[in-house]
């Protein structure tokens, strides 16, 4: 949380033991816990079990999530840890939340998920929640933990927690990061249709050709309906769609008419007041949707 | 992969089917870890259809590279899970010595693994109490126990364990992500409403226009077109609830 309790607090913790451990994390949610603050204990079944057994009486005040297989995607884990913070925040007006983060065993995915927890800055940034992201410096390669200084504005030390010299901006680690789109000239284009529901009559067969099960097809039209009505609403119309296959994936393209824009967060940022979730929604339905100018006109184009 | 990344639960049998052999021989790495195989396997699976969703096929590892790694740290942590020491109390200790004797008698009289409503009896002890103990000692329940010990209408052991065949243990799993990928979304829908968006695009069906969807529902082309709105709104509402904030009193 911010230094007077309303917004986001997100701090990262490198420890090397599990009594190092558990004597950072257990005093952090109890002295919350003590200020009539929400607990929330995010990690793996052993780690689960481990915080139970070293919280003791206060386990049963403690909110305890299972994240084995929550890190699916960057926009999923966000959405599946914002309707966490958002049942706890209900509850109590604030929170802490410790958070253990699984990165994975090939290179080539890393940067997804230090740009997941640069992004968190933003997308949970007006809650009042203290997170404490945990990182065992044994196994964790060092390209991880030098992304971890990047991505959390403090980091514990010792007994103190100290700015992170190291701290990027997070639209600009997200620039840094992300790869420029690649041509997909398989791609074909679809009439465009008067309308939303129109979009969706000419873009469902084409999933059902391409084999997709019912509920994909589904989460493809709907995320594809928020990204037309956006195309609609701010970008002066749509001038094309464009269906295909990629690399073995489904990808539709909605080329709009209006300018477009240039912000590496959107759809990452959780719901609230003053900003549209279109984006959020599509995003939790999808694999992958990238946004870039082309000669065509501003495309966003979603992966399934 | 793919497929499976993308919910088709046919794809996800095809995917376990052919990886089995692969998650049994990683199972065998834990044998003596007093963990029984079928759990291992069943999280073995978990990790497989985890490491689906999560693969990328543009990555330079192959796919079972990659996702033995997750089926491995799935079968690691059930197994530190399952094992981890528990610190017990003198009294707890003591607690569970008085189970464990009990047990053995009643296994010497009867024959046959105890209940908790026995060992319960037998020890004077909350019958919440033995369940705890006996779980931190691993030690095997009877088949006429409840799963849940606080809810008589939970099945038994014994009910689960009707086939010990290892390929068993991936069916449960399998099964909830069917159950899942069918209701997962469209769960949030009423049935009018969901019959209106399936029939409209085609899915699972022959696609109808809203005129025919609503002849068939008495209802007008309109209606139906209203019908199917509330619906996807529904449906946008569910994924996109902003979290409510208290505000403190200043």
């Amino acid at each position: 949380m911010s230094s007077d309790g309303t917004a986001l607090r997100h701090n990262a913790f490198v420890y090397e033991t599990e009594d190092q451990y558990l004597a950072r994390v257990v005093p952090f949610l109890q002295d919350g816990l003590q200020a009539g603050e929400g607990a929330i204990v995010a990690h793996t079944k052993p780690g689960l079990a481990m915080m139970r057994e070293a919280l003791g009486p206060d386990a049963t005040r403690v909110t305890f999530v299972d994240v084995s297989w929550a890190y699916t995607r960057p926009a999923r884990a966000l959405a599946a840890y914002h309707e966490v913070y958002a049942q706890q925040l209900q509850k109590t007006p604030k929170l802490r939340a410790v958070a253990d983060v699984q990165f994975g065993p090939d290179p080539g995915e890393w940067h997804l998920w230090t740009g997941y927890e640069a992004v968190f800055n933003r997308s949970f940034g007006h809650l009042p929640a203290w997170v404490l992201c945990s990182y065992n410096a044994n196994g964790t390669p060092d390209s991880v933990i030098e992304g971890v200084w990047q991505t959390h504005p403090e980091v514990v030390d010792g007994d103190a927690w100290n700015a992170s010299g190291l701290y990027e901006d997070p639209d600009r680690l997200l620039r840094r990061i992300t790869p420029p789109p690649q041509e997909l000239p398989d791609l074909r284009s679809l009439p465009v249709g008067r309308d939303l529901e129109q979009i969706r009559e000419r873009l469902a067969p084409e999933l059902i050709a391409a084999g997709l099960g019912e509920a994909k097809t589904l989460e493809m039209l709907l995320a594809a309906t928020e990204i037309a009505a956006n195309a609609l609403q701010h970008g002066a119309g749509i001038e094309d769609v464009r269906v295909g296959r990629a690399h073995g994936r489904f990808v539709c393209e909605i080329v709009d008419r209006g300018p477009g824009f240039d912000d590496p967060t959107a759809g990452y940022l959780a719901p609230r007041a003053g900003v549209g979730s279109g984006l959020w929604v599509a995003r939790q339905l999808t694999w992958r949707i990238e946004f870039f100018r082309s000669p065509r006109g501003f495309t966003t184009r979603i992966w399934l | 992969m793919i497929a499976t990344e993308c919910g088709d639960s046919a794809a996800c049998r095809a995917l376990v089917e052919s990886f089995l052999p692969a998650i049994s021989n990683v199972a065998r790495g834990f044998q003596g870890s007093r963990v029984e195989r079928r759990e291992l396997l069943q999280e073995g699976v978990a990790g497989l259809l985890f490491a689906a969703r999560r693969y990328d096929s543009q990555l330079d590892t192959p796919f079972w590279a990659y996702a033995s790694f997750w089926v491995r740290k799935a079968m690691q942590e059930l197994v530190a899970e399952l094992t981890r020491p528990v610190a017990l109390s003198d009294r707890a200790a003591r607690d569970l010595s008085h189970i464990r004797r009990a047990r053995n008698e009643s296994l010497q009289t009867d024959g046959r693994e105890p209940t908790t409503a026995e060992l319960s009896a037998a020890t004077g002890l909350a019958p919440s109490h033995v369940e705890s103990l006996r779980a931190t000692d691993r030690m095997p329940r009877g088949l006429e126990d409840r799963l849940s010990a606080d809810d008589a209408s939970s099945p038994t052991v014994g009910a689960t364990i009707i086939d010990s065949d290892a390929e068993q243990a991936y069916e449960k799993v399998l099964d909830d992500l069917e159950i899942h990928g069918v209701l997962g979304l469209t769960d949030e829908l009423e049935e009018r409403e969901r019959a209106v968006v399936r029939s409209h695009y085609g899915l699972g069906q022959e696609a109808q226009t809203l005129r025919e969807i609503g002849a068939g529902l008495g209802l007008t082309a309109e209606r139906t077109r209203q019908i199917e709105a509330a619906a996807l709104t529904k449906l946008r509402q569910a994924l996109a609830r902003p979290a409510s904030i208290r505000r403190t009193a200043t």
